[in-house]
């Protein structure tokens, strides 16, 4: 099944930068905050709100790694 | 503009003038922005102008970022279903299922992890639009590599999924950060608007929103009408309504609303259903059909002596609001500074009532105008300005208020259009216009809203919104003291507005109608149709006509009246009054239960072939020539005209004008006599629905008035009379077209001029009327008729 192979190894590569990039919108989410803070402009919601965005960036970041673990070992099995 | 440069390429060459490049981005007035509050002021509508600079820029900005990172969460949400659908996965799953379960169990974990990307699983195809899977890109999504039926099927499945998810509450990741973009969007709004977050009913109903409490929103939204008003209420919501919208939509179980939602929230396209009930605002305006027509008319007397005679911004607006919302539009010729004639397309907002079916200046017009990128409104403008006759290479700007802001920009996003005229300006006052785009690249678009209206947020984007839709605009989004809608929504108001509040703004649109200022050398008011109407007379009207002469001037025969009313009045009468009077004309009075009958019928020809006049006639109720039964006669009444024998034997006649009067004896015989009268039959104002009334004043002779109580609809079977003429018996009919009803024993009474000696006074004395109310009466509010000439009856 190399076609097979071949897709199931790409969306692997897809979700893993979609994995990449969760990780990077804790970093902006962050920064989004500080700099509502440094303005005097963040509503008194916005830090729980923003920290519940970035726990669950992480989690899901997380989460897209496992798939794409086990989609490379579902890729690799599919080949032989 | 460059020295040298023809006049008529000013506009386009201001295009790169810098002083536009401030105000492009959609910031107002700078003074006025800086003042806030209730002083008239320049809401920042487009984040750019005020990025990082003052707190709303700040939260706009913010706002912005979150929506980018919402999109981001979304796509790999979309990836992850397409990974989970793909039939290729599934293939290898009997080759490989040692490590095909787990992935699929991580995939699935991924896609639904309430702690992660949430409820996530969601397809890639939608029959009502745009939905945020659809914002992922092509060539990285899987589904593209395999792209087979079987993989969209499976496609279908998680958007049904995702659906069925949604309405059991499961919310994703993306869902929450795009909410929280739209709570910051609010923030941004209170930052000029303080009462959004000072009023604990607003806060509670946006907290509630925000926090998907359908309950408590439903609490607060009613606590907010019944405190304030629904006047008070919406126009205190006005400035953040699509946010609130949006975030409901977002939040509540309807998958419906979703896609709506997800538009308003990301700046990326018209609100495409009703955030509510996610019901297609396409589909309702489909309902809106027509190739649009136009035909030209002559505005009143007193509206022309209001028509602005030069050109202007506030001449312009102040135009749209003299010929309101009649369903008209109003195309002027200016000459400009330096002798170029230009024209100036005038629009005006949606006329107040139910969809009509003939004006696209109805309710349904106005949604379709700014739902469709092509409307029955706009392509009626394009029949008008086709009909007015413009030379090649014409300049033409296009001003539109409300509905009609929205339809000349219609026009300017017409590539045909554009193609056949060069729209020079488009400015839209109080419209929601933010996804109409100009066809031609040097057509200046300004746009006026006030932020309390709610009309042009009706596209989803208000003085929330976070994004900069159009960078080449001239956007005008300001507040003032009144804060309520639907008065902020007026023509007037937007006129005193840019007149008192923001004379910047005025005087920056008018910088660039420079051209367009001189004195106005063509004026033409157009009726404006969903389809392109019959002839006006056509077909009952159609019918040969010949000249006849009276001593003002030439007359055709049949008259036709376009438009008109009337009302028939029938009286118990002496009888041997009116035998008396009957003697000689071979006649016999038709009796009622021993009571003769007289007829007073009045009319109102207001757009007739002879000039608009009132006429009345009053007349004795017989039963025809010949011998005829007392039930034949009565029952002949109301049969139509041309083949009734009953009719009234004229006793006297009235009409309100000289040619009027010098055509009775030939219309009808007899004298007639010229005095001033009034016939009014309709809907009394404040009175219920159909609750008709009538009034009718003969001056020095009667005044009948009251209501005519309920009626039974029926055709106008129009009128026949008789009128003795040197022995000889004639006969007149008129012909009628339209629907009458027949009131038994009105509630009105016939009060005859105390002391009169006019000889129609003394008639109805002598016969028993003064005084009396009538037995029936036949009323036609709106009517067509056909008047000819009265010819002899043969003798027996």
């Amino acid at each position: 099944m190399p076609d097979g192979q071949s897709t199931i190894a790409a969306h692997a590569e897809v979700l893993r930068r979609d994995a990449q990039a969760l990780t990077a919108c804790t970093e902006r989410l962050r920064a989004i905050e500080a700099a509502l803070e440094a303005a005097g402009a963040a509503p008194p919601w916005l830090r729980a709100a923003v920290h519940a965005h970035c726990a669950a960036c992480v989690t899901a970041a997380a989460d897209l790694r496992t798939a794409v673990r086990h989609l490379l070992e579902y890729a690799e099995q599919a080949g032989r | 503009m460059s020295s040298g440069a023809d006049p008529a390429d000013a506009v386009a060459d201001e295009d790169d003038d810098p002083a536009d490049a401030t105000v492009s981005t959609g910031a107002v007035p700078p003074d006025a922005a800086v003042n806030g509050g209730d002083v008239p002021t320049g809401g920042p509508t487009g984040a750019a102008a005020n990025d990082g600079e003052d707190p709303a820029g700040s939260l706009r900005a913010a706002a912005r970022e979150l929506v980018d990172i919402a999109i981001l969460i979304q796509d790999a949400a979309a990836h992850t279903t397409a990974a989970l659908t793909d039939t290729a996965l599934l293939r290898a799953l009997p080759h490989a299922s040692a490590t095909g379960r787990p992935a699929y169990r991580a995939l699935l974990r991924a896609a639904t992890n309430r702690h992660g990307l949430g409820y996530a699983l969601t397809g890639t195809h939608t029959p009502t639009g745009p939905t945020p899977a659809t914002l992922t890109t092509a060539a990285t999504t899987p589904v593209a590599l395999t792209g087979s039926t079987s993989s969209a099927v499976f496609g279908v499945l998680a958007t049904l999924a995702g659906k069925v998810g949604a309405m059991l509450g499961g919310e994703s990741l993306a869902v929450r950060v795009l909410a929280t973009s739209l709570r910051l969007r609010v923030a941004a709004v209170a930052v000029d608007h303080p009462e959004l977050s000072e009023d604990p009913l607003v806060v509670r109903l946006i907290e509630a929103a925000a926090a998907d409490r359908d309950l408590e929103a439903v609490r607060a939204l009613r606590a907010l009408l019944k405190d304030r008003g629904a006047v008070r209420a919406l126009s205190l919501l006005a400035p953040v309504f699509g946010e609130v919208l949006a975030l409901r939509a977002l939040l509540d179980e309807n998958p419906l609303n979703d896609a709506t939602a997800w538009l308003i929230a990301t700046g990326r396209g018209f609100a495409t259903a009703d955030p509510f009930t996610g019901m297609s605002n396409r589909a309702v305006a489909l309902l809106d059909l027509g190739e649009g027509g136009a035909r030209r008319v002559e505005p009143t007397p007193a509206e022309s002596a209001r028509l602005s005679t030069r050109g202007s911004l506030l001449g312009v607006l102040g135009n749209i609001g003299t010929i309101g919302t009649t369903g008209r539009a109003l195309i002027q010729s200016v000459e400009g500074p330096d002798g170029v004639i230009r024209h100036i397309l005038q629009a005006p907002g949606m006329r107040v009532g139910h969809p009509d079916g003939r004006s696209p200046q109805d309710l349904l017009g106005a949604f379709s105008s700014a739902v469709l990128d092509s409307s029955p409104y706009s392509r009626a403008l394009a029949q008008a300005v086709a009909d007015y006759g413009l030379p090649p290479d014409a300049e033409l700007a296009l001003v539109g208020h409300s509905a009609g802001g929205a339809a000349i920009m219609n026009l300017a996003q017409d590539p045909g259009f554009c193609a056949r005229h060069r729209v020079t300006h488009a400015i839209a006052v109080g419209a929601p216009v933010d996804f109409k785009r100009p066809a031609d690249p040097r057509t200046w678009v300004a746009s006026v809203t006030n932020q309390h209206d709610l009309i042009p947020t009706l596209d989803g984007q208000g003085a929330g919104s976070c994004f900069d839709l159009h960078p080449g605009w001239y956007v005008v989004d300001y507040t003032d003291s009144t804060h309520l809608f639907p008065l902020c929504h007026g023509i007037e108001h937007y006129l005193a507005n840019l007149a008192d509040d923001l004379p910047e703004a005025r005087a920056h649109i008018d910088e660039r109608l420079k051209p367009f200022h001189g004195p106005v050398v063509r004026s033409q008011a157009y009726l404006l149709f969903d389809r392109p109407p019959d002839p006006e007379e056509f077909p009952f009207l159609t019918v040969p006509t010949r000249p006849v002469e009276t001593a003002g001037a030439t007359a055709d025969l049949p008259i036709r009246c376009r438009d008109g009313s009337a009302l028939t009045a029938y009286f118990a009468a002496r009888p041997g009054v009116a035998a008396r009077l009957l003697k000689g004309s071979g006649l016999a009075p038709l009796l009622v239960a021993g009571r003769a009958l007289v007829g007073v019928h009045a009319a109102w020809n207001r757009r007739s072939s002879a000039g608009g006049h009132r006429e009345l006639q009053i007349g004795i109720v017989v039963s025809g020539p010949g011998r005829r039964s007392a039930w034949s006669g009565r029952r002949g009444l109301f049969r139509r005209a041309e083949l009734r024998r009953s009719g009234d034997f004229l006793l006297g006649s009235a009409v309100d004008t000289p040619m009027a009067r010098e055509l009775g004896p030939r219309l009808w015989g007899g004298e007639t006599y010229l005095t001033a009268l009034d016939v009014r039959v309709g809907v009394r104002r404040g009175a219920g629905p159909g609750v008709r009334s009538a009034l009718v004043v003969a001056d020095g002779i009667f005044t009948m008035e009251g209501r005519l109580g309920p009626g039974l609809p029926m055709s106008d079977p129009g009128s026949v009379g008789y009128a003795g003429d040197a022995g000889a018996l004639l006969r007149s009919s008129v012909r009628a077209r339209g629907s009458a009803r027949l009131h038994p024993a009105p509630p009105m009474r016939l009060s005859v001029e105390p002391r009169s000696p006019h000889p129609l006074a003394r008639r109805l004395r002598e016969l028993g009327v003064d005084g009396a109310r009538p037995l029936l009466c036949l009323s036609a509010a709106t009517r067509q008729s056909i008047r000819d000439a009265a010819v002899p009856v043969p003798p027996a």
